[in-house]
């Protein structure tokens, strides 16, 4: 009973992080079939300025988190404003942008290691002392976490269904011609998912950074588990990418406790070969990609 | 009778291929007016033109006068042009509900749609039973209704529908004419592009032959159907 408790706490809280920093990526290829390679450093970014904000500045955690999303959604729309558009214009575009956003994420990391060190620091935002369930030691840091993410995924989930940004973002997901013959701009759309995205990564930056501590490339492994989430999820299917990100996360924290940390990740890969041996479109794929 | 759409010597096309050359067209308040011709000669290409998912590579467009030839395609949607794809190009993941209200996504159309959501169901009342099942999961008659349902929504001054009657079943097909009756009736502009000519004819103010990208013939349906043989070359009948 313990373990379990124990597997589940480090497993969702796993998973919340991966399907925050997993949503981002998602939408971006959704709405653009852009792979965005910098998505990794927009998360060091993200959890550097809210250091920056707290540690350097010594202003309130509250000021921390909003301004680090802010910096990582203009950080995102300049992506897009400087990389994308003038891309999207003609063909092979999917292509480009690839090679090109690794380009911005080695500029970007470049940029934290000359701002602030090659070294680690800790980030100030975090919690401490645990919830004791019996003989369970739960970090309230955990909890806060759970909640976070929970309640950014409400928040994003609300502004895909409910709202008319959002109703355009699916639109254009779904058909990009259709979308501009309803009267949307989806140039438009494309900044707003791009800002969307790097605010996005900058919260899962942050709580990323209160577990495991700030370095400049720390957003290299997250990212690669997000677009391995992306794969297994179907590429482009949000809601999927969502529970495909708790199941990995549990899956992880299971493979952990039985066989140790070393193996999780291989672990992890070979069940990803595995799911597109036998889906090919990913878990929740259909035979196109299934789009918002 | 003033002319809603006006096109003078447009030219388009695909990279360096030109697909439409020289072409000039205008069509009146009120008209049905056809595109016929075979496949492949630009009929498609002209519709997307206008409503500027192609960008001409000469030649002007207008609207009433207002030159729309380097808008964006919402733009173009805002001037009034609404423009039902072929093939539908629906939203898979949304219901029908959905797709009809995104027709209805501009503020100018979003204030009527309510209203216009009951001329939809009484245009094709198969659509108000099917509101809440998904797109992606109609049949091909269904899709079709929600295609031009959804153009409906927009309101808009000019209706371009390209190829309604395409890969549906005869009795669907008999269902598809009678809405588009019915708009006629209601006295709307509608400019369609249509491979089956004689069946348009019947329907049609003014048809247009396209051939190799630009006009070979223009006349009235009652022209074209008391002399079919002329045009039988072109229309491979």
């Amino acid at each position: 009973m313990n373990v379990a408790i124990q597997i589940l706490s480090s497993g969702l809280t796993l998973g919340a992080i991966y399907a925050l920093s997993t949503i981002g990526l998602s939408l971006v290829y959704g709405s653009l079939n852009m792979l965005n390679m910098a998505h990794g450093a927009l998360l060091a970014l993200g959890g550097y300025v809210c250091f920056y904000v707290m540690g350097v500045l010594g202003l309130p955690g509250l000021l921390g988190v909003p301004a680090a999303m802010l910096v990582c959604g203009l950080a995102g729309f300049v992506v897009y404003q400087l990389a994308a558009r003038p891309m999207l214009a003609s063909g092979g575009f999917e292509t480009r942008i690839f090679i090109a956003t690794i380009g911005i994420g080695a500029i970007l990391g470049n940029v934290i290691q000359r701002s602030f060190g090659p070294q680690p620091v800790a980030q100030p935002l975090a919690l401490h002392g645990a919830l004791v369930l019996g003989e369970v030691y739960v970090p309230y840091q955990n909890l806060l976490i759970l909640f976070v993410s929970v309640a950014m995924m409400a928040v994003v989930a609300l502004l895909l269904g409910r709202t008319r940004v959002g109703r355009a973002i699916r639109a254009t997901a779904q058909n990009r011609d259709a979308a501009q013959l309803m009267g949307i701009r989806i140039g438009r759309v494309y900044a707003q998912v791009l800002a969307l995205s790097g605010a996005l990564a900058a919260l899962s930056g942050i709580l990323i950074s209160s577990l495991s501590g700030l370095l400049p490339n720390m957003g290299g492994d997250p990212m690669l588990k997000a677009f391995v989430i992306c794969i297994v999820a179907g590429l482009g299917n949000v809601f999927g990418a969502v529970v495909a990100a708790f199941l990995l996360g549990l899956l992880e924290a299971l493979i952990q406790y039985l066989l140790g940390v070393q193996y999780s990740f291989a672990i992890l890969l070979l069940i990803v070969i595995a799911v597109l041996i036998w889906r090919p479109a990913g878990l929740f794929g259909r035979r196109q990609v299934v789009r918002l | 009778m003033s002319a809603l759409l006006t096109l003078e010597r447009v030219s388009a096309g695909y990279g360096h291929q030109q697909v439409i050359r020289d072409l000039s067209l205008a069509l009146g308040e009120g008209q049905l007016a056809a595109l016929i011709g075979p496949n492949g000669h630009g009929k498609t290409t002209l519709l997307r033109t206008i409503s500027g998912l192609l960008h001409p590579s000469g030649g002007t467009i207008a609207l009433e006068g207002r030159r729309l030839d380097r808008l964006r395609p919402d733009q173009i949607v805002e001037a009034g042009i609404i423009h039902v794809p072929q093939g539908d190009l629906l939203f898979p993941e949304m219901t029908v509900l959905e797709n009809l209200r995104m027709g209805a996504y501009l503020p100018e159309a979003a204030r009527e749609e309510a209203r216009r959501l009951e001329e939809v169901f009484a245009l094709f009342p198969k659509l108000r039973d099917r509101q809440g099942q998904l797109a992606g999961t109609l049949s091909g008659g269904e899709r079709r209704m929600v295609g031009i349902g959804r153009g409906l929504m927009a309101g808009g001054r000019l209706l371009m529908l390209d190829e309604p009657s395409l890969g549906l079943a005869p009795i669907v097909i008999d269902q598809i004419y009678e809405a588009i009756a019915t708009l006629r009736a209601s006295g709307r502009s509608v400019l369609i592009v249509e491979e089956n000519a004689m069946r348009i004819a019947e329907l049609a103010d003014v048809l247009h032959l396209l051939d190799n990208g630009s006009f070979a013939w223009s006349g009235s349906g009652a022209e074209l159907l008391s002399r079919p043989e002329s045009l039988a070359a072109y229309l491979g009948a």
